[in-house]
């Protein structure tokens, strides 16, 4: 029984502030990039840091703005690297500019 | 006054978080290679630790004391400053994105500075009062602060000198710091 105070305890404070970072996630929320999510989701996330890049969300951030390539990340398997780089191709195709 | 004077100043110097205390070596050495960089991490660093100390000392006096559950303290104490971090962080994205931009992996990495937790720790331990956990909680910091900003004009000047091959980057980094720490040492003899 002893044990089980401190765990319910614990459980809320954890409970608490984790809502609290909901809370505080909805009001200062900022619109991103959607592609930048989507390169995110296509790296494997296992954050080894093999990049050179603070964990995926650095790679993918570095990507994102021309900075990284793909073929930076070590544990990311052949065929999945080569849908990120068409993907890369296709999201980014549109944004330059059509020469008139 | 007196009292409050002289835990401040203790803090600042002559307990100086890193030279004297050794703690949040990780950001010293790792965030000192550039002046503006050194400088909004300290001020990043004073930021969370003032707030994770209110907020610390107030859970372990209302919520863990009460429970008796004291030795619980650790663990809470590192929950509370994760998610305070967390918090920081999405506060700085919306408010102030330059100064997101310019801290980048840094704010984040502040989870992990000793230096925060270990001035919740010895908040507790010395039983100071709200006011004196204050003073503390904002000088100690602001040591932090001082010797990451002088270390960085040092490292800036170690750029240029000619450094042995075998003692480039991090060990004269480690060395200047171990003849920091021993001028350090000297202002023991103040208070």
């Amino acid at each position: 029984m002893n044990i089980l105070i401190p765990a319910l305890v614990l459980a809320g404070i954890g409970f608490i502030l984790g809502f609290l970072i909901y809370i505080v996630e909805k009001y200062f929320h900022v619109e991103e990039d959607t592609r930048l999510q989507t390169i995110q989701s296509m790296l494997p996330g296992v954050n080894c840091g093999a990049c050179g890049f603070p964990g995926c969300a650095g790679l993918a951030n570095a990507i994102f703005e021309g900075k990284g390539k793909p073929n930076q990340c070590k544990p990311i398997s052949a065929d999945k690297r080569s849908a990120l780089e068409t993907y890369l191709k296709e999201a980014f195709a549109e944004q330059t500019p059509s020469k008139a | 006054m007196t009292e409050l004077i002289a835990l401040a100043f203790g803090a600042f110097i002559v307990q100086n978080v890193i030279l004297t205390q050794f703690l949040g070596i990780c950001p010293f050495l790792g965030v000192s290679t550039k002046r503006s960089s050194a400088l909004g991490m300290g001020m990043a660093v004073v930021f969370v630790i003032l707030i994770s100390s209110i907020v610390t000392r107030s859970l372990y006096h209302f919520v863990l004391v009460p429970f008796e559950m004291e030795y619980m303290r650790t663990i809470v104490f590192i929950l509370v400053i994760a998610a305070l971090v967390q918090m920081v962080e999405l506060f700085l994205k919306k408010v102030s994105p330059s100064l997101y931009k310019a801290l980048g992996i840094y704010l984040p990495l502040i989870t992990t500075n000793c230096a925060v937790l270990g001035t919740a720790i010895i908040n507790i331990n010395n039983n100071y009062d709200f006011v004196q956990m204050l003073v503390y909680s904002f000088f100690l910091p602001l040591g932090f602060l001082f010797v990451i900003y002088i270390f960085s004009f040092l490292r800036e000047k170690i750029n240029y000198a000619p450094v042995p091959k075998a003692f480039q980057g991090t060990p004269i980094a480690l060395i200047t710091a171990a003849i920091l720490a021993m001028i350090f040492a000297r202002f023991g003899g103040i208070l």
